[in-house]
Formats: structure tokens, C-alpha cells, sequence
């Protein structure tokens, strides 16, 4: 039996590499904008 | 304060569920009597599909809130938008999964078979649908043409769920859904399969709270450019009236 961990391991990777990827970009872009909004604290 | 220590919480205990997923999926779990290792890949892409359902369904459901006068809210157009964005991300991910379980386990990266057919084109309708809500138009002209766009794209959903019975073509059918409504699934795999469920579902609550979240303050900060861009021509104005007097 052909056990294809290659393809496992690219599926996990691209997979944590997508939502690490999203998650950065949302906390990036609000962090922007709460700095543009002078009444808003940053986190 | 509160809400930020709260928020992170959230997030600590949603990422602590995705590590004890891949401890599981990988390590725990048994490999599959016929697809060997391969198979591990279905913690990712099951989960990933039935959240996407999730979330296109809860886009339709804030959609028709905002569509019915007595429910109109502005929260309920942001939300509808938030869920197809992580929706849409959840689709893409399903996609490249299932290519890359398919070329080992069939042979092939794609197939245009009906269920890959149909959630290709769930993922093109929804990133369709978030082009629709960066056009041009008042809040209420963009909440009710993305509204009804998002009613129009959620027929999709049944339909990809159902192909696999439908058409019977190259996907499996459903492991735990299925038309004979037997579990295929049982012991380690069935416990690692729910807790993956599990811990995607926090992951999809997180990511719509940061995200409907940055679109409320996203409103608030076209609001204040609306406002000074008036309070500046304002300003032009008398200062018009001034020279010409």
C-alpha cells in the first residue's frame, strides 16, 4: 500500500499556510483602519 | 478590555482545537484499510465543506433578515458578507484538498465530475457575490442587490450536496451523509472526523467575528471620510462666496 504522506503533508501545509495567511491579513487591516479612526484604541 | 481578553480566549482555544486535529488526523487516527495515509486528508477537507455549507447558509439567512423591511439592519448585510468571505476561504481550501487526495487515490488532480463541477462553481459564484459587494451604490442599494445575488448563489449548495446521489459520477458518496443514511466511518476516525467538525466550527466563529469586526469599522471609517470630504467642500464653498463678494 502506497502510504503518499507528500500529499498529506502539502494538504496540511497549504491548509495552515491559507488561515495563517487570512487571520495576519485581518488582524493587518485592522489594526490599519482602527488607526485611521481617531476615536477607536488599537488592540 | 474585557471583550479583548475574551477575544483571545476564543482564539487560544480554537487554535489549541486545530493542533489536537492535526495530532489527531496525523498521528492518532489509523491509516485507511484501501487509501492508506492519503486518506488523513478527509480531516481537512470534510470539515472545510460543511463549513463552508455553514457559512453560505448563514450568508442567505442575514441575507433574507436585511431583505425583509421589518428586520433591515446594517449588521445583518456586514454578516452576510463576513460569512461568504470565510466561506469563500473554507471552498478554495476544500478545492485544493481534494485535488490533492484525489491524484493519489484516482489518478487525477481534477475531474469535471459533478460534485467537483459543482463546488468549483460554489467557489466562483461566492467570489462573484464579494466582487458585488465592492461595487459603487448607497448601503441600501448594495445590501439588497447583494442580498438577492446571495439567495441566487445558495441554490448551489443543495445541489453540490446532493450530486454525489444524483449523478454518481467519480466522488464518493457521503461518509456520514449518505442516502442509505449509514455511517461509513467508525472507532478513532469517526471520534478525529467530529472532533475536527469541532474545532473548524470555533475556527469559522473566530474568523466571522474578526471579520464582521473589521467591516463595522470599516463603514465607520467611509462615514468619516464622507463627512470631512462634505465639511471640506463646505469650507470651498464659503470660501467662494467670500472672494466673490
Amino acid at each position: 500500500m502506497d502510504h503518499n504522506w507528500g500529499y498529506v503533508a502539502a494538504g496540511y501545509g497549504v491548509t495552515a499556510v491559507a488561515l495563517v495567511s487570512y487571520v495576519v491579513w485581518l488582524a493587518q487591516r485592522t489594526r490599519r483602519v482602527r488607526r485611521s479612526l481617531p476615536d477607536e484604541r488599537s488592540d | 478590555v474585557t471583550t479583548i481578553i475574551k477575544q483571545r480566549l476564543f482564539a487560544i482555544a480554537t487554535l489549541t482545537g486545530l493542533v489536537i486535529t492535526a495530532v489527531l488526523a496525523l498521528w492518532v487516527a489509523p491509516p485507511d484499510a484501501q487509501q492508506g495515509d492519503a486518506q488523513r486528508l478527509m480531516y481537512l477537507h470534510v470539515p472545510t465543506i460543511w463549513l463552508a455549507y455553514l457559512a453560505f447558509g448563514i450568508t442567505a439567512f442575514a441575507s433574507l433578515l436585511w431583505l425583509f423591511p421589518r428586520t433591515r439592519h446594517a449588521t445583518w448585510d456586514l454578516l452576510a458578507g463576513a460569512s461568504a468571505e470565510v466561506g469563500v476561504v473554507f471552498t478554495g481550501i476544500t478545492l485544493v484538498i481534494g485535488s490533492l487526495w484525489g491524484r493519489p487515490v484516482w489518478g487525477t488532480w481534477w475531474e469535471w465530475d459533478a460534485r467537483l463541477t459543482t463546488t468549483a462553481i460554489l467557489f466562483f459564484l461566492y467570489l462573484g457575490y464579494l466582487a458585488l459587494r465592492r461595487t459603487g451604490a448607497t448601503v441600501d442599494e448594495r445590501g439588497t442587490r447583494c442580498a438577492i445575488a446571495a439567495l441566487i448563489a445558495f441554490a448551489d449548495v443543495p445541489v453540490n450536496y446532493l450530486s454525489v446521489t444524483w449523478w454518481q459520477t467519480l466522488h464518493q458518496q457521503g461518509t456520514v451523509f449518505n442516502d442509505k443514511m449509514t455511517v461509513e466511518i467508525t472507532g478513532t476516525m469517526a471520534f478525529t472526523l467530529v472532533f475536527a467538525v469541532g474545532a473548524f466550527t470555533l475556527l469559522y466563529a473566530y474568523l466571522v467575528i474578526r471579520r464582521l469586526q473589521l467591516a463595522q469599522l470599516e463603514e465607520g471609517l467611509e462615514e468619516r471620510e464622507l463627512q470631512l470630504a462634505i465639511a471640506e467642500r463646505v469650507r470651498a464653498e464659503r470660501a467662494e462666496q467670500v472672494v466673490s463678494a
